[in-house]
């Protein structure tokens, strides 16, 4: 049994080392040649003195390089921090100081966006090598074709996945190859992917969601297609791609599938090799679901649950038959080697019926976050129940309740955390790039729910008195701070912000206001 | 029509600049620019594009010529609306 990530492509390499195990952009890379390359890219790093348990930035646009990344990284008993390609600069280097990224794996235009930073290597995917420090791709060739000895344990860290701060810092979500292996083990058993099977990876790698698609591949001696970032604006072409490469198994947020719902005329398209459908990270709108099921008769349908502190934790299996009377999507219940349940503020267990907070134990919940042991205390609570009090559990900030066959239902948040696009974003995050501007007295973020993405984005400022700001500046300003999923699509300026008897922003009058502005 | 093609232009130009380029915080388009790989059109911009073109130029715009290759550049979607409004 795999204990570390990369020994799950041990088997693969042995059984078929010709077969494809990644296509991306019209490339592809058997798993002999994924297996050397690797190797390759971990003897190079440890040679420019990445040591285990350093951290490994990944930054440039889904390649078929990217797996060789991944996988070369853990190869070298290090860590790797996938980098959004497209977020703004400024905050890739905040997360690449964060973490204290040793080395780099980028590409050369990539990289001029960045601020100069000291590290041990940076590796070029693609474009000229300038000076000593810089490595070309091409020079992997002149490494031996072995992995270094492996050093590393199961409880070591894997990969740092960052994700929105309330208080406008990203976090660091710490994932060690027990936490991601007993995800994948549980998704081995329960959606039996084989050699046959074709996956593809729609998710942003630095999206927790991306784990599945890639290691269940691997495990499985499978193939998976990386979706480039551009294609997924495109509908048909999606779909097309779907068709042509023919996809057995899909995974990503709703709010894609929705897309091509919307925009891709499934019905006129041949589907029938799509035999699983996943999705995760934001409530499927039940009017779109039961079209998407009908669209799909042959494929089994699962939502599936968990914060990236926990990877999935609770998986539910879509009933066609039950569809047409079912208002809520249950999260479901626990995966195999998981433990959920609901604590009402007191810390009592909340039976059938009552509403409580989901708090996870067990091998996939995260170590905490990366440089932070007050997020991390604060994230985990002493489990206070026996039979095993004292032990860790991890608290999601998610109200759910517990139906009467068992499943759990998802209600809502504890906190200001809200899904667009089934990206997690803390609107404080949002809050905290706009008072960076100097003239910006108030601000306040509401989301405004919505069918087809999860929700949209309003922000609401007051100016200080002389200045003369637009929205539109407001938003280029956001835009050099928070990735674009998070920057507001509408921001309206005012002289101030509505206020409650207590003095606090009123914002629920704002979201009252924003709703009504939506309909209009 | 002789002066459409540069009030196209304007309008296209006008609105990816106003409306889609500062939540990427570009602040300079060229008209030949890609805007896929730059994030400036995504998918949520995309149909508020076709939206307005469609708005605007009193076209219809179907599902199937939604591509990179219709909507890459300023000028790939003036071409498009030209191609529509004859």
């Amino acid at each position: 049994m795999a204990y570390l990530l990369q020994q799950l492509l041990i088997d693969s390499v042995h059984r078929s080392p010709d077969k494809v195990a990644v296509h991306a952009r019209g490339r592809s890379l058997t798993y002999g040649e994924l297996d050397v390359r690797s190797s390759q890219l971990a003897r190079l790093l440890r040679e420019r003195g990445v040591q285990r348990g350093d951290r490994v930035g990944l930054f440039f646009p889904k390649a078929v390089e990217s797996v060789v990344a991944m996988l070369g990284v853990l190869k070298a008993g290090a860590v790797y921090v996938p980098l959004d390609p497209h977020a703004p600069a400024r905050r890739v280097a905040s997360i690449a100081d964060d973490c204290g990224v040793r080395a780099l794996i980028t590409t050369a235009e990539r990289l001029r966006t960045l601020p100069p930073r000291a590290t041990a290597c940076t590796v070029l995917v693609s474009g000229t090598a300038e000076g000593a420090e810089q490595v070309p791709w091409s020079a992997l060739e002149t490494f031996p074709a072995s992995a270094p000895p492996e050093s590393a344990i199961e409880s070591d860290l894997a990969y740092i996945l960052y994700t929105s701060g309330s208080t406008g810092r990203p976090k660091g979500v710490m994932l060690t190859h027990r936490n991601a292996l007993t995800f994948v083990d549980w998704c081995a058993a329960t959606f039996r992917i084989g050699p046959d099977d074709r996956l593809c990876n729609h998710a942003p790698l630095h999206f927790d969601l991306s784990v599945f698609d890639v290691y269940n591949a691997l495990g499985a001696g499978a193939t998976v297609s990386l979706i480039h970032e551009e294609i997924t604006v495109f509908p048909q072409r999606l779909a097309t791609l779907i068709e042509e490469h023919g996809i057995t198994v899909w995974y990503s947020v709703p709010s894609a599938l929705v897309y091509l719902l919307l925009h891709a005329d499934l019905a006129t398209r041949d589907l029938d090799r799509l035999r699983l459908v996943l999705f995760a990270g934001e409530v499927f709108p039940m009017k779109y679901l039961k079209t998407l099921a009908d669209l799909l008769p042959r494929a089994e349908l699962y939502n599936l649950y968990g914060p990236t502190e926990t990877n999935v934790c609770t998986y539910h299996r879509v009933d066609r038959w039950k569809l047409a009377g079912q208002e809520r999507l249950p999260i479901g219940r626990a995966c195999a080697n998981t433990d959920v349940f609901a604590l009402d503020d007191e810390g009592r267990r909340v039976g059938p019926g009552g509403i409580g907070e989901l708090v996870v134990r067990g091998p996939s919940v995260t170590p905490g976050y990366w440089g932070d042991p007050e997020k991390s205390r604060r994230a985990r609570m002493e489990n206070p129940l026996a039979p095993y009090p004292g032990e860790p559990l991890y608290r999601t900030g998610d109200l759910v309740t517990l139906d009467e066959h068992g499943e759990y239902l998802f209600l809502g948040r504890r906190d200001s955390q809200v899904k667009s696009r089934g990206y997690r974003i803390e609107l404080g995050d949002i809050e905290a790039a706009l008072y960076a501007h100097p003239g910006v007295v108030e601000a306040a973020v509401i989301a405004v729910p919505d069918d087809d993405i999860g929700c949209r984005l309003r922000a609401f400022v007051a100016v200080r008195a002389g200045e003369t700001l637009t929205a539109g500046v407001l938003q280029t300003h956001c835009a050099r701070l928070i990735p674009r999923y998070m920057v507001p699509e509408r921001i309206e300026l005012r002289a101030e912000l509505p206020k409650t008897s207590t003095g606090k922003t009123d914002r629920t009058r704002l979201a009252a206001e924003a709703r009504v502005a939506e309909a209009a | 029509m002789l002066s459409m093609d540069r009030d196209a232009r304007a309008a296209i130009r006008e609105f990816v600049m106003d409306r889609l380029a500062p939540t990427t915080g570009r602040l300079d388009i060229g008209d030949e620019d890609d805007l896929i790989d730059t994030g400036v059109i995504d998918s949520l911009g995309i149909f508020q594009l076709v939206a307005f073109l469609e708005e605007r130029f009193g076209i219809s715009i179907g599902d199937e010529e939604i591509t990179p290759e219709n909507f890459g550049s300023v000028l790939a979607i003036e071409r498009l609306v030209a191609s529509r409004s004859r």
